[in-house]
């Protein structure tokens, strides 16, 4: 019976695995073509490689930062921008990333004055954004779990309730609960905050003082400038710059820096 | 023969041959002294003729000296006849750098048919000059039969331009000049007419315009005064020409010969896309030779000219810049491809082509990792060709490289839009590779300098593996997420309240009597007041009124105090009740409130409703001392 069980296990995963591995290795291999094209000048093969992967719904940090790379060197600035911000939203620490992001700024058209460049809910965002929240969600759920077990022993059972073991493990399971609860906290606020960010993609929109074409433009932002998407209507977005200001720009000049596909918008 | 006679005969050759070689000698030194200080043409006004029209043979001899006229020898045409000759002359003075300057230029017109169809060749005519003779050059004419020779598309100097010039037919514009004296007749013309001229009146933006001044005079020109050109607004301007000389040629209007002059002609870049024009132009023709009080001066405004300036096309390359229009090419070299670390290179990015060379934007060189680059410099060399304004830009820039190894300087690449063509065009250079290895090192002892600087910066190499990353909302946006976390909790304070009503259902019965006993007899005493408004009303005894009193007071005690009340006597009753610390007024109460009840009960006769109220009251207040002592003994 247990021998028949393992047999049906096991086909269950080959069938799944046999399923995925096409799929694993097409993508391998247009992914090396894509290199193949960088490495040899050919950047906008390289880009339309790249973008076919992206299109087969694959996510990766390698991919995302290939791609940003290879549109900056086309001086795609704003699209260049925006896939190495989608390559620190996987990977908050990949320094690749990073610094090609770093480097690519140094060209923006747009200067920031006035507050610093981070401020708010940007700076929540850059120093929260690494932290496990995932795991710190689920280790919550356990040591909170825990805790509260260890807490209904101490108080139902006063044989137990002085016993040493009893009263470490619950503290312990009560700092670790509350520690993750910190952790979980913070990633979900950086979360949030960065489903708000978004990169203006446009070489240039006017940014007006209301979601209408004739409403009147008080300043423009160029590619690769970080925004945050504060609200949307009518084909306009109300963004909020760095360093405090708002204005609202066509929609199609800006793109979420995380794409509805990578979450359940 | 000896010697000696060969030396003779040596001799005698010798002063044979040399009066003649002197001769040579001379002949040759007279006429180039002639060719230096004279020039000799022949032009014609048409290279296609019909067999029945004329073809205008035009000898002009220029001389820079009043006493050298020349000695014009017009040869005996084999395929033409001479059937009209004319003579002009247009002499000039001017004092240049301090040094005086004279010029004589005698145009003579010949109008020539031809005898027979076919390519026929005018005979080179020569002059004579100062012992010296220069030829002016044949010159070939196609003959068509009679009615078939095309209409002359030029006249004037345009045509004579563009047969003398062998570069003409790669002029793009040189097919499109606007004739300014086609609307002209001699007989409106009067002695002078100011004319302006655009070899394209529909110009893209950053596209060269040629603006021509001309004068056309039936009298004599002395000199020219007070020549005001328009404001060229919306144009960026180069000089292409500007005559310091009178050098007039002869032009036959309406059968009347008159003589051109150009007097200025500018190349006119439009800065912007519209309707404009260009304003007339003034001038003040000085006329009459020699004496001074037979000189006149008469003013002359051209006509104004309406130009079109046509936007760029739409479909501009990303990177194009709207001063980069023209035909231009670009090259890039560096200069050494070898070089040590420090060692300085220099690369030279040259654009060189018409178009306007102010406004030339050349492409920018990146960053270049393990390259320091320096300001660059800029230098343009501007230049005329066949009208054309051109020239060439030239970028210098200083990279010093900062790491051994193979650095290439990239492709440049520069948009642009060539009007002739119609289209935008890129201009790439190749990418330029550096050798560069390490220095020489420290010299005099000094301490040893980075060979290798490896600065960071530049964008990352990129990755070659693939790891797909795990994407999805965040547990705390499931719907699950927020359920498990209150659900331990909640199970705990589940299990204590569980706990808690356990032990409350578990609990001593008497004890419970104990909890309850106050309140129970207060319900009594409730229920005796309502037997008491039931006697009121008609409904009722006073005997139960009295036994319920009782029974709360005795229920009461029993429940509360452990006492029975039934089997005790009333002594008794005191002593208990003062062993639990009951005052004895209370005491002394209640004994007499149990005796009043029991009388009423067992002895019953008229009571007074009064009377049971009274009894209840006492009731309340000696529950209310008995509950009240109790608590505070407890």
């Amino acid at each position: 019976m247990r021998t028949k069980r393992l047999i049906v296990i096991g086909i269950v995963l080959c069938a799944t695995a046999l399923r995925a591995a096409p799929d694993a290795v097409l993508s391998d291999r247009l992914f090396d073509d894509a290199n193949a094209a960088f490495l040899a000048g050919d950047l906008a093969r390289a880009t339309a490689a790249y973008q076919a992967l992206l299109e087969e719904g694959v996510a990766s940090v390698e991919l995302e930062t290939n791609l940003g790379a290879a549109l900056s060197r086309q001086n795609k600035r704003g699209a260049a921008a925006l896939h190495l911000e989608r390559a620190l939203f996987l990977a908050p620490g990949d320094d690749d990333a990073r610094a090609d992001l770093t480097e690519l700024r140094h060209s923006n058209v747009d200067r920031l004055e006035g507050d610093q460049e981070e401020s708010g809910p940007d700076a929540l965002f850059r120093f929260f954004a690494p932290l496990p929240g995932t795991a710190a969600a689920l280790i919550l759920l356990v040591a909170w779990s825990i805790a509260c077990a260890l807490v209904g022993v101490r108080l139902f059972s006063p044989t137990l309730s002085a016993h040493p073991a009893i009263v470490t493990s619950s503290w312990i399971a009560i700092s670790l609960a509350l520690l993750c609860g910190l952790v979980t906290a913070a990633s979900a606020a950086a979360h949030k905050v960065a489903l708000q960010r978004a990169v203006v993609i446009a070489e240039s929109a006017p940014a007006r003082e209301g979601p209408q074409a004739r409403a009147a433009s008080s300043f423009e932002v160029h590619e690769g400038t970080l925004v945050r998407i504060e609200e949307e209507q009518a084909g306009f977005a109300r963004i909020r710059l760095q360093n405090g200001l708002v204005g609202w720009v066509a929609l199609g000049a800006v793109e979420h820096v995380v794409p509805p596909r990578w979450t359940d918008r | 023969m000896s010697a000696l006679d060969c030396q003779r005969g040596r001799t005698r050759k010798i002063s044979k041959w040399l009066p003649s070689a002197l001769c040579a000698v001379l002949l040759v030194s007279a006429a180039a002294r002639a060719d230096d200080a004279a020039q000799f043409t022949a032009s014609v006004d048409r290279n296609e003729i019909g067999l029945d029209e004329t073809v205008r043979l035009d000898l002009t001899l220029t001389v820079a000296s009043k006493n050298d006229a020349g000695d014009l020898q017009v040869p005996q045409f084999r395929d033409f006849d001479v059937v009209g000759r004319s003579t002009s002359e247009q002499v000039s003075f001017a004092i240049n750098n301090g040094a005086p300057s004279f010029k004589r230029t005698t145009v003579t017109s010949l109008t020539l048919s031809p005898h027979r169809a076919g390519n026929l060749t005018i005979e080179a005519a020569r002059v004579n000059i100062r012992g010296g003779t220069i030829n002016a050059q044949p010159i070939t004419v196609r003959v068509l039969p009679a009615g078939q020779a095309a209409p002359p598309r030029r006249q004037g100097q345009a045509q004579q331009q563009q047969q003398i010039d062998p570069f003409a037919a790669l002029d793009p514009f040189a097919n499109h000049t606007l004739d300014p004296f086609a609307g002209v007749h001699a007989a409106k013309a009067g002695d002078y007419t100011l004319k302006a001229s655009v070899d394209n009146d529909h110009p893209f933006v950053g596209q060269q315009v040629t603006y021509s001044l001309w004068l056309l005079a039936r009298g004599s020109v002395s000199s020219i005064d007070k020549l005001e050109l328009p404001k060229m607004d919306g144009f960026w301007t180069e000089e292409v020409e500007a005559p310091t000389q009178l050098v007039g040629e002869a032009r036959v209007i309406d059968g009347v010969q008159m003589q051109l002059f150009l007097l200025r002609k500018r190349a006119l870049f439009p800065l912007r896309a519209g309707k404009t024009t260009v304003d007339p132009a003034e001038v003040e023709v000085v006329s009459g030779m020699g004496m001074l009080f037979s000189r006149s001066a008469v003013k002359r405004s051209s006509q104004s000219i309406p130009l079109e300036v046509q936007p760029l096309p739409p479909g501009a390359p990303a990177g194009f810049d709207p001063g980069n229009v023209g035909s231009w090419s670009l090259s890039a070299t560096a200069e050494p491809l070898s070089a040590t670390v420090g060692q300085p290179v220099t690369l030279h990015l040259v654009a060189t082509g018409r178009g306007n060379l102010r406004d030339l934007q050349l492409p920018k060189l990146p960053a270049i990792s393990g390259l320091r680059a320096y300001d660059a410099t800029t230098t343009d060399k501007a230049a005329i060709d066949h009208g054309q304004a051109g020239g060439t830009r030239t970028v210098e820039q200083l990279l010093v490289p900062e790491r051994t190894g193979e650095l290439e300087i990239p492709a440049l690449a520069m948009e642009l839009f060539d009007p002739t063509a119609h289209e935008y065009r890129t201009l790439r250079t190749q990418p330029i590779h550096l050798a560069v290895s390490p220095g020489t090192g420290a010299q005099g002892g000094s301490p040893q300098q980075a060979q290798n600087l490896l600065a960071a910066g530049g964008l990352r190499p990129i990755r070659l593996k693939l790891r797909p990353a795990s994407i999805g909302a965040p547990p705390w946006t499931q719907p699950w997420f927020w359920p498990a976390l209150v659900l331990p909790p909640a199970l705990l304070l589940l299990g204590l309240g569980a706990v808690r009503a356990q032990r409350t259902l578990s609990s001593d019965p008497g004890q419970q009597r104990v909890k309850l006993a106050a309140s129970a007899a207060r319900r009594r005493l409730r229920g005796a007041e309502q037997l008491l408004a039931r006697q009121k009303s008609g409904d009722g005894k006073g005997i139960e009124f009295y036994a319920e009193i009782a029974r709360a007071l005795s229920g009461y005690l029993g429940d509360k105090q452990s006492i029975s009340v039934a089997g005790l006597t009333r002594d008794e009753l005191s002593l208990e009740l003062a062993a639990r610390g009951h005052s004895q007024v209370t005491i002394d109460k209640l004994i007499s409130l149990l005796d009043a009840c029991d009388q009423a009960r067992f002895a019953p006769g008229a009571s007074s409703a009064a009377a049971q109220e009274a009894v209840l009251q006492r009731a309340d207040a000696v529950l209310a001392a008995l509950d009240g002592a109790k608590e505070e003994a407890a």
